[in-house]
């Protein structure tokens, strides 16, 4: 793990793009799991990254209209963002780099949607431009 | 050999692609008004584009992060937020008006109305967004812009009183029957047409996307500095024609076939068919790069896969943002009203929205974390804390000019 040392929550972590090792954008670091160890030291023990989280952070009628459609949208019933737990992050520099591929976390429930019912649908979305 | 061939037609292409509707509209109502009396905002808004887009190129390729990644993750989440409304309305208005600039061109040619081109430019332009390669898009609307020549040639054919019109260009002043406000909105109007937001989004994001790294950094500067001086010279052509012929009659431009006209004058029809060639491939050209920064804007913000490399059904919020973005610009030039209106109001939104979006390329091309060696150097930065300040005034200044007198009466 290449981490910066000190990690300043603030300016290291929050609203970083957060990619794959193959530089896939998987979303920004909307918030951050912070919990407190036995020697009283703070550590970062995940990541979360959707809209519900970046909704309940910029607050106010916008926030929770984010928020709000973020689990609308959720088809499991089960409205959390993305968690991706510390361990999983390989470095952090222009971007928050993730050791494992985007194909083995839950892919946004909004990308989905719009990728089965409308982008799917239209031919030549298989086509790289 | 192969390499300098690059080089040159990355200029090209940069200078054909530097002219939109914005730069055609602006320099031609303030040529016929004002001859060459405001040339001096076009050179300052010039030097502005190259500073703000060399520190932007230079971003992308160190750290491979675009604007609008930036501008949320140095602004936070809440004005990040505030800044992406400004800036997607500002782009959003923009396509609308380069679309109906597509179907104006097409009027001119066919005679056919350009309400009846609207739906037909907007599907031809979001299907080339869809299926067309990201470099061969780029190239072919940017040498075809280039016919945009013929403004400079015209210029000459028609043999202005030089001596008069570098006279109005080095005395920037108010002319009688004219007040500050008008010569101050139509400033600001060049200024944003010069400097439009959506230019330094497109060109960051196209290079992120054509995986720009240090060893670009040359070229992408070329294409800068020499590029966009060059298409700033097409600009103040479209101004001196306009002031050349339509100045001494007190003539004002209100469409876009009076600002081919002196064209047609000097060069007759086959110059006319020329500029309508170029008048498309600009506008056509703009139309694409302000569709792909409506979604570049949103999905940058966001975190999400943006982008053409990858296939449209693995960037499918991305493609949506296009879509329907494309769709209200043509919802808004339906309502008939008048694309030059739309321009009108595009450059004054995007001079609004231009500052929040400056000042984290500004901060982020000082941080060492993110360009190592390739931090702004003295020189840049006193250009670049200069045209902070430019742009504040212009920002601060745009909507009250813009009252005063009344959208330039």
């Amino acid at each position: 793990m290449k981490i910066p040392d000190p990690l300043r929550v603030d300016f290291h972590l929050l609203d970083r793009q957060v990619v794959d090792p193959d530089g896939y954008l998987i979303g920004k670091v909307d918030d951050v799991e912070v919990s407190v160890g036995e020697d009283g030291v703070p550590v970062v023990t995940a990541i979360h990254i959707g809209q519900h989280a970046l909704g309940n952070r910029i607050g106010g009628v916008i926030g929770r209209w984010l928020a709000a459609t973020a689990r609308r949208l959720h088809e499991t019933g089960d409205p959390r963002p993305l968690r991706v737990p510390f361990e999983l992050v390989h470095k952090v520099d222009s971007a928050v780099v993730l050791s494992v591929r985007h194909e083995l976390m839950d892919p946004s429930a909004l990308e989905i949607w719009l990728r089965d019912n409308v982008i799917g649908r239209i031919p030549g979305a298989r086509d790289a431009g | 050999m192969k390499r300098v061939f690059a080089i040159t037609l990355g200029i090209l292409t940069a200078i054909g692609g530097f002219v939109d509707i914005g730069d055609l509209v602006a320099n031609a109502v303030t040529g016929a008004r004002f001859g060459m009396r405001l040339a001096w905002v076009v050179v300052v808004g010039v030097i502005g584009i190259c500073v703000y887009a060399e520190m932007c190129g230079r971003v992308a390729a160190v750290s491979g992060r675009p604007v609008f990644d930036l501008v949320r993750e140095r602004l936070g989440p809440r004005i990040g937020l505030t800044n992406l409304i400004g800036s997607y309305l500002a782009t959003l208005f923009t396509l609308s008006a380069e679309i109906g600039g597509v179907a104006i061109a097409v009027e001119l040619a066919t005679s056919v109305h350009y309400l009846l081109w609207v739906p037909i430019a907007a599907f031809v332009v979001w299907v080339v967004i869809w299926r067309v390669k990201f470099e061969m898009m780029e190239r072919i609307f940017g040498l075809a812009g280039l016919s945009l020549v013929v403004f400079v040639v015209a210029l000459i054919q028609l043999a202005p009183p030089w001596g008069q019109l570098a006279g109005q260009a080095v005395t920037p002043v108010v002319p009688a029957g004219e007040d500050w406000a008008t010569y101050g909105f139509f400033a600001v109007a060049l200024f944003a047409a010069a400097l439009t937001p959506y230019e330094v989004f497109f060109f960051s994001s196209g290079g992120v996307e054509e995986r720009w790294t240090r060893k670009d950094l040359v070229v992408s500067r070329l294409n800068v500095f020499i590029g966009f001086p060059l298409g700033g010279l097409l600009s103040l052509g479209v101004m001196g024609t306009a002031a050349t012929l339509f100045l001494p009659l007190g003539v004002r431009v209100e469409s876009l076939d009076q600002v081919a006209l002196p064209v047609a004058v000097a060069l007759g029809k086959l110059g006319l068919a020329v500029v309508i060639l170029g008048f498309f491939a600009a506008t056509f050209g703009a139309a694409l790069e302000t569709g792909l920064s409506a979604g570049y804007t949103i999905a940058q913000y966001f975190g999400w896969q943006w982008g053409k490399l990858v296939r449209p059904r693995e960037a499918a919020r991305f493609h949506t943002v296009v879509l329907v973005s494309i769709l209200i610009g043509v919802a808004m030039l339906l309502t008939t009203t008048d694309p030059i209106m739309i321009t009108e109001y595009s450059l004054v939104f995007s001079a609004v929205a231009l500052p929040l979006t400056y000042l984290p390329i500004l901060i982020v091309a000082n941080d060492r974390d993110y360009l190592g060696d390739q931090v702004n150097s003295r020189t840049a930065n006193a250009l670049g804390v200069t045209y902070l300040v430019i742009i504040l005034v212009v920002a601060v200044a745009a909507v009250p000019l813009m009252i005063i007198s009344g959208m330039g009466g």
